[in-house]
């Protein structure tokens, strides 16, 4: 494969092109975690619940300026658009462009922070240490005190990560693909131990430096907002219970704040890979991401939800109504008794929504009408409550009469009921050319 | 009975200088209300007040409604009567009523089942709402002299919540807010401390010489947001959702 070098004299508009498309597939573009204050010296400061700055017009949050460092790789991943033996233009961006962008686009209030993601420029060490050199500019010399999110390279030196460590907010290494059968296959110059061990290492960092902070309060931070990583999702066969199992081990065993799943993208007609015909497989996506939130605020299990015999997720019901439909004997739950943990696992009601019916329940018992100014989805709810012992209506508590009630009430999704809302015709493709209105080329 | 009505200033001033004024009238509470503005349809049987704001007397109200409610219904109230309602007046007042009727006053904000409760409930988290909207999605354009600027036309007058936020963020930037609706500017000089004008006699054509670098970093920005969507996941539904359209006129990368 030739490889072209324009290095020289690309103007800054091509490189933020160039290396802006190369990053977009990395989907982590959250700025939370951490409540920072700005010491009045530099600019900026952090907001623990994350702000979004713009939405882009595949409906996604643009929160942090997300882009590579550079695009140049010395590996071959089949799934990556930035693989060596692609034939794409590359760039690369200096440490003090990077710097420069981000303060001019911070301080119109275009962006949070810094997500700096990178291809491989010859070795792991070397690109992390230009990952260093370009958050220590921002952090020292620019005085930048906005979120940064950056990338642990596998296989770079533990000194480098953990010195990045101390100027970054956010560290992030991707599994990639969810088991170790699926990277060798798809990502032959990946290793699975390699990705574990920086994870590692910032969990026991992250973990040192809050003892340290007890002892000494202004001591540096470590990774204040967490460690996150992504899988991406419908490139290789596993199935949604091994997903699911694989984020649980990640949040007990490595504590992690995020596990992001990403809809694979067919980029490079690969032998290897999966067609795609459908798109995306963006509701897949969307269950997955249900069913994470059920872990981490609803206080439900990966066992609970999927199982060996059940596999994957239903299509048509959301994770938490269809765990509440197999397990009618717990329902009906009467509202104002019920413990907090019981309220959350009622499908209609949210975790903002079991907090006000604790509060509000003190001061009298709830009426229908109360549940519904509080924020609770009646539709949804009333099937499975009761409020001082009366149901909303006479209805049964039979799997098949809710089942069908629930899905009268049409789901909220956020794409077309199909999950397609965009298709790549190809010549190869069979597709069925009749129904062509949500086709759109 | 006698209704009483109590005309207040839109402002946390004139309104706890109402709810002042309704505890000494020492008349049932369910007699008196308070509105803010000019009466419209005059009812009869009604005695109509008019009540003009007093510092001292509102100092008063606010401090006894942090006490005796809690520093978090204070704050929920305060947020509700930077709401564009004309019923907030009435609202809070009765709010403050049930509270101090309540053994424990602090719980007053859990009470959603009192209607007027529950309506400070929801203009505070309409304030709230807006306010968040518009730390994330205001933008500043850099004028001839490095002064940041921004346009905003807020439902809800929001440009006090905004200007500790971003006086955090900038503090070193000489910026400034303009709310068109309340014809309204936020100022914030390079490390001092931020004020509010009204009714300034200023040249608003002054506000769109931009700095040499601006067009620049616009169009890099709107560049960056073509850039960064996947066309396989095009979903402009989902964008209007979370980003409404009236915000956009206000958005750079929007323009063009």
């Amino acid at each position: 494969m030739v490889h072209f070098k324009v290095a020289e004299e690309q103007s800054i508009m091509e490189k933020l092109g160039i290396l802006t498309d190369a990053a977009k597939y990395d989907v982590a573009c959250t700025s939370s975690g951490v409540d920072r204050r700005g010491d009045g010296k530099g600019m900026g400061n952090t907001i623990a619940a994350g702000i979004c700055h713009s939405f882009s017009s595949d409906g996604r949050c643009i929160s942090l300026l997300k882009i590579l460092f550079t695009n140049e790789c010395i590996y071959d991943c089949k799934y990556c658009i930035n693989r060596k033996s692609n034939d794409v233009p590359r760039a690369s961006f200096t440490p003090d462009e990077v710097c420069t962008l981000t303060m001019e686009f911070y301080k119109r209030n275009y962006i949070e922070g810094l997500f700096l993601s990178s291809g491989i420029l010859y070795h792991p060490d070397f690109t992390m240490e230009l990952i260093y050199q370009t958050i220590y500019k921002l952090r020292n010399e620019c005085h930048f005190q906005g979120y940064i999110h950056v990338k642990a390279i596998p296989g770079a030196d533990p000194v480098l990560i953990q010195k990045t460590g101390f100027l970054a907010d956010r560290m992030s290494v991707n599994l990639e693909l969810p088991t170790a059968e699926g990277l060798s296959r798809l990502a032959p110059n990946k290793h699975r131990k390699n990705i574990l061990a920086p994870m590692r290492q910032i969990q026991n960092g992250i973990k040192a430096n809050k003892n340290e902070i007890v002892l000494y309060k202004s001591a540096p931070r470590f990774v204040a907002a967490g460690q996150s990583t992504q899988m991406i999702v419908g490139a290789t066969p596993e199935n949604d219970f091994q997903l699911m199992s694989v984020a649980e081990s990640l949040y007990q065993k490595f504590e992690l704040k995020r596990v992001f799943y990403s809809a694979f993208v067919n980029v490079n007609e690969d032998k290897e890979l999966p067609a795609l015909p459908g798109g995306p497989p963006l509701l897949r996506e969307h269950r997955l991401y249900q069913a994470d939130w059920l872990l981490r605020f609803y206080g439900f299990s990966a066992g609970e939800l999927l199982s060996e015999e059940r596999p994957n997720f239903n299509i048509l019901l959301d994770p938490k109504a269809d765990w509440a439909l197999r397990h009618l004997e717990l329902f009906p739950v009467e509202v104002n008794r019920a413990d907090y943990r019981m309220l959350l696992r009622i499908p209609g009601i949210g975790v903002k929504s079991a907090q006000r019916i604790v509060r509000a329940r003190r001061s009298g018992a709830l009426r229908f009408e109360d549940l519904k100014k509080i924020g609770v989805v009646l539709k949804r709810a009333l099937y499975f409550i009761t409020c001082s012992g009366k149901m909303m209506y006479n209805t049964k508590i039979e799997e098949d009469y809710i089942t069908r009630n629930l899905l009268n009430v049409k789901e909220k999704l956020p794409f077309d009921k199909d999950g397609v809302t965009y298709k790549q015709l190809s010549l190869f493709d069979d597709v069925n050319f009749q129904a062509p209105s949500d086709i759109v080329v | 009975m006698e209704e009483h009505y109590l005309i207040c200033e839109d402002s946390p001033e004139g309104i706890f200088t109402g709810i002042y004024e309704a505890y000494a009238m020492q008349k049932p509470h369910d007699s008196i209300h308070i509105q803010i503005g000019e009466e419209e349809n005059l009812r009869l049987f009604a005695v109509y007040r008019h009540i003009e704001p007093d510092k001292e007397k509102s100092l008063r109200v606010a401090e006894t409604l942090e006490r005796r409610l809690g520093p978090e219904a204070y704050v929920e109230i305060c947020c509700a009567l930077a709401a564009q309602d004309g019923g907030k007046g009435e609202a809070v007042y009765k709010t403050v009523v049930c509270g101090f009727k309540m053994r424990n006053g602090q719980q007053v904000m859990g009470n959603l089942g009192n209607p007027y409760v529950h309506k400070v409930f929801e203009l505070a988290r309409n304030v709230k709402n807006e306010a968040h909207h518009w730390k994330e999605f205001l933008r500043f354009q850099e004028l001839e002299d490095g002064t940041l600027f921004s346009k905003i036309g807020p439902k809800n007058h929001i440009v006090t919540f905004l200007m500790p936020h971003f006086s955090d963020r900038l503090p070193l930037y000489n910026f400034m807010i303009y709310d068109e609706n309340r014809k309204i500017f936020a100022v914030h000089p390079a490390s001092g401390e931020w004020y509010l004008v009204s009714d300034a006699q200023v040249d608003m054509e002054k506000f769109g010489i931009y700095s040499e670098n601006e067009r620049k970093y616009q169009e890099l920005f709107r560049y960056f947001c073509k850039k960064i969507a996947i066309k396989e996941r095009k979903n402009l539904k989902l964008q209007r959702n979370m980003l409404p359209l009236w915000f956009q006129e206000y958005m750079v990368e929007f323009g063009e």
